[in-house]
């Protein structure tokens, strides 16, 4: 049999190669031992492998805070003297990351009038608390959004409206007959995907023109932005903001 | 000038724990890129999500290798901030090959936000230094193992990358093999042989991009 010959052909080998098979074959036990020991220590290596975890146990939140009155006026959060002064040049803060699901407490203050603040955010959710006037008096309203158009090719533009005074809100694009959004409830908000592209929009409540076109500036693509149509003194205006994440 | 595909390129390779060992995607990774004529800088660093390579965190294992020299770290490793990294290496091109970190396989829902953000941030970081980048995505592995890894959450992982990872080129490896097809040791981090293929892969795909073939001195 051929595994006979073989076999009796290696040992016969071995014999007349003496001490020097000897070395051979030590070498290759050696070489057998070595391979086992590195494989046994890759295994090892594996199985040293500390686990650790895929991702958070929760999404991210963020809260961010915006004036939606004619006037500047002052945002400071619970427990702290930290002041921040909102007003026509920046009427927003960047969305600061928050715990889910814990209060976020603040005041919006303006003369003599405070809104005292009191909200919590969803895991993955972005809330913005907004302040309006009441009469003379302040108020603020919260929206949330949990988005999932993240996109670094396009430009994500939402649209805002808590104008008691601009029923089905809608934003036209100046020189087209493109509706960029249509049929907007008060207190609410929508989102949507555009191409990095310089515009202008019109507002319009109940397909009434309101207030006058609002240059976009130059988009970006990947970031976020959102307009908010706010109540004016006899009317509702429009302004841009970037949805910027403190970092 | 040195042959191969990639002959002139300074590559600064940066992943998570397929990078972190010896039996794992870093040697046959880095022979496979010095073989086609990179300069290759690898770093791998267990566990570490892309906002991790903002500063400095640490983590239970990592590995480092740059000019023949190996350095596998146990729990002195830990992540560098990627503008240190790129101001000290100057690399003509940056290579992220990340995913399985931050694809919550254990979780129902995908944390979207958080990962947007840490990738987001990552990309804007790179492109504040003017260095181009490639980023590679996970790869398929087998469902279940110590980490849940899953091909509906490993799709969906590979899919918000590749929309989110601009200005860097995505390489999706998914495409480079079916779902099973290379073999795993724990659900998630594959035996040689698909570490193998995955490198060879991602070799061939970054030769191929012509923004790379771009970079060539």
């Amino acid at each position: 049999m051929s595994y006979t010959v073989v076999g009796l052909r290696g040992i016969r080998s071995l014999l007349a190669y003496g001490v020097k098979g000897m070395k051979h074959l030590g070498r290759f036990l050696r070489f057998v031992l070595v391979s086992v020991g590195l494989a046994l220590s890759a295994l090892s290596h594996a199985a040293d492998i500390p686990l650790y975890p895929t991702g958070p146990s929760a999404d991210s939140s963020f809260v961010r805070f915006i004036n939606g009155t004619d006037a500047a006026l002052e945002l400071t959060a619970a427990g702290s003297q930290a002041k921040v002064q909102l007003d026509a040049k920046t009427p927003t803060t960047v969305y600061y990351p928050v715990r889910a699901k814990s209060a976020i407490k603040g005041q919006f203050s303006q003369a003599q009038s405070k809104s005292e603040i009191s909200t919590t955010v969803k895991a993955g959710e972005f809330v913005s608390v907004i302040a309006l006037a009441d009469g003379a008096k302040l108020k603020h309203v919260s929206l949330g959004e949990e988005p999932d158009d993240f996109n670094a090719l396009k430009v994500s533009l939402a649209f805002y409206n808590v104008s008691a005074k601009c029923a089905n809100a809608a934003l036209q694009v100046v020189g087209r007959e493109v509706m960029l959004f249509e049929k907007l409830g008060v207190n609410a908000l929508t989102r949507r995907m555009i191409n990095p592209v310089k515009i202008s929009v019109q507002l319009l409540c109940g397909e009434q023109t309101t207030g006058a076109p609002l240059e976009l500036g130059e988009l970006i693509a990947g970031e976020r932005y959102s307009v908010f149509a706010i109540p004016a003194a006899s009317t509702t205006r429009i302004f841009i903001v970037s949805d910027a994440v403190a970092r | 000038m040195a042959a191969g595909t990639l002959a002139g390129i300074a590559l600064l390779v940066l992943g998570e724990s397929h990078l972190s060992l010896p039996g794992y995607l870093m040697n046959p990774l880095y022979e496979d890129l010095t073989t086609q004529g990179a300069t290759v800088h690898a770093i791998g660093a267990c566990g570490a999500t892309a906002s991790d390579w903002l500063k400095t965190v640490e983590v239970p294992c990592g590995a480092d290798r740059f000019k023949g020299d190996t350095v596998f770290k146990g729990r002195a490793a830990t992540t560098s901030p990627i503008k240190e990294l790129i101001a000290k290496d100057k690399p003509s091109l940056v290579v992220i090959i990340l995913g399985d970190t931050m694809a919550s396989y254990d979780n129902e829902s995908f944390p979207r936000a958080w990962a947007w953000q840490g990738v987001t941030g990552l990309t804007k970081e790179i492109a504040a230094t003017q260095t181009p980048c490639v980023w590679v995505g996970p790869a398929w592995g087998t469902p279940g193992g110590k980490y849940f890894k899953n091909d509906k959450r490993v799709e969906l992982m590979a899919g918000f990358l590749e929309k989110n990872v601009a200005p860097c080129v995505f390489i999706d490896s998914l495409k480079f093999s079916k779902p099973g097809q290379w073999a795993t040791v724990d659900g998630q981090h594959f035996n040689l042989a698909g570490y193998q293929a995955w490198s060879a892969n991602i070799t061939k795909a970054l030769a191929a991009l012509p923004m790379v073939q771009g970079l060539k001195k």
